[in-house]
């Protein structure tokens, strides 16, 4: 097994084995059971079309999923710097670019996990209702992304700053802007100004093709725009991440 | 001879009227495959027809769906966001008597009663010619179930839970 790998099983097995690990995975669940309870527990929303639950819980797996990769990226080399564990890595016999491998695969992995785990709540949302499979389908292809993006991103000020603390803030309220199109309603958005934060903003994107495939039932086609976006999102905070990744802070 | 002058005047003007306004005529029926009884979730589709009925040839048409709530309490016009991807047609030309066929699906979101209508109108004439309305009531129907979700929102945390609880016992355990 190669060190990049290693790193990886380290920070997978983390989230499952790890207290701090099960806490974030509990947090998360414990984000999709509020929302879950919510829609049976108002009537309003107990009424809303399956279609249209399927995609906010969609839009809350994601925001959801964004954030604990959010935290797990800012952990990611603040924490062990914290930790006094930084040191000891950067002069193991591993290159820095193996190090950000292994824990971008750890984070791939921990999303994979939340991915699986959000999977049974979209299914007692949506069951019997449209567009449940197109749901999960596109999920995985937008979703994954937007989350694992915004995790690099969290990955990369961790890195520069070398505080757990200031990098998670940092990317915490760059996610909840970008996670704003979550509560403006499209019609809301649909100024100049909204039209074009919708048209470079990727959760914008992945929430837009939700939208038009969930509820709308639009084409594959349709969506490769947005697809682009979402995976130009992806690259560019992994190249972030390298970059700042080949120098860590560690004094 | 006075009156006689504002009499023909006025009935030339009316006659000029009548015959702009009726250059497109509508037509608008619930599609035969409609669900007698729709409720929230279905779809019904409203076909229409627009007719030319006109001398000159229209360019530019412009017609368009809206959807009007009329519960009794609720009344409002709708915005059709979610209840339908087509929502228009634009920029098609029709020559004198010819016709365009449009149907229009609409998926029912919300319960109550609701009226439907196609407007028109083109590049050059600024009036805006509307098809009779349909009524339809749409039935109330909850689609999240809660035997469904509570078992799934409730069981989730607690399995992570008891992994959480079962780490920390270990750790406790093998501290002392």
């Amino acid at each position: 097994m190669n060190a990049s790998s290693l790193i990886a099983t380290k920070e997978r097995s983390a989230l499952l084995q790890n207290q701090r690990g099960l806490a974030w995975l509990l947090a998360y669940a414990g984000i999709l059971s509020a929302f879950a309870l919510l829609l049976i527990s108002n009537r309003e929303l107990s009424l809303l079309d399956n279609a249209q639950v399927v995609y906010m819980m969609a839009g809350t797996v994601t925001a959801a999923g964004a954030l604990i990769a959010v935290i797990m990226g800012s952990d990611a080399y603040a924490g062990e710097r914290e930790r006094g564990t930084l040191v000891p890595l950067l002069t193991a016999p591993i290159s820095t670019g193996d190090l950000l491998m292994g824990k971008a695969i750890g984070l791939a992995s921990a999303w994979g996990i939340m991915y699986l785990l959000s999977l049974p709540y979209l299914w007692a949302v949506g069951a019997g209702g449209q567009n449940l499979g197109q749901a999960i389908f596109y999920l995985g292809l937008f979703g994954t992304p937007v989350v694992l993006g915004f995790g690099y991103l969290a990955m990369a000020l961790s890195a520069r700053s070398g505080s757990v603390m200031s990098s998670l803030l940092t990317s915490l309220i760059i996610l909840l802007f970008s996670a704003s199109p979550l509560l403006i309603g499209p019609g809301l958005r649909n100024s100049a100004i909204g039209k074009a934060l919708d048209a470079v903003n990727p959760f914008s994107g992945a929430l837009n093709t939700y939208d038009a495939v969930i509820i709308d039932s639009d084409p594959f086609l349709s969506q490769l725009g947005r697809l682009v976006l979402v995976l130009l999102w992806l690259g560019i905070m992994f190249g972030v991440a390298r970059l700042s990744a080949r120098r860590p802070a560690f004094r | 001879m006075k009156h006689l002058k504002y009499l023909l005047a006025g009935s030339l003007l009316l006659l000029s009227t009548l015959a702009s306004a009726a250059s497109l005529q509508l037509q608008l029926k619930s599609d035969p495959a409609n669900p007698g009884h729709p409720t929230m979730g279905d779809w019904m589709h409203f076909n229409s027809v627009i007719t030319n009925s006109g001398q000159q040839p229209i360019e530019g048409l412009v017609a368009w769906i809206s959807l009007v709530q009329v519960t009794p309490g609720k009344e409002q016009p709708m915005d059709l966001e979610d209840w339908s991807a087509h929502k228009a047609v634009t920029g098609t030309a029709l020559a004198p008597g010819a016709s365009l066929q449009t149907q229009w699906p609409m998926r029912l979101i919300q319960s109550g009663d609701y009226r439907v209508v196609i407007s028109t109108t083109d590049r050059n004439n600024k009036t805006v010619f509307t098809s009779p309305t349909l009524q339809f009531h749409v039935a109330q129907k909850p689609v999240v179930e809660s035997t469904r979700i509570l078992p799934v929102a409730l069981g989730i945390p607690l399995l992570i839970g008891g992994l959480l609880g079962t780490q920390r016992f270990r750790h406790r355990h093998r501290s002392a």
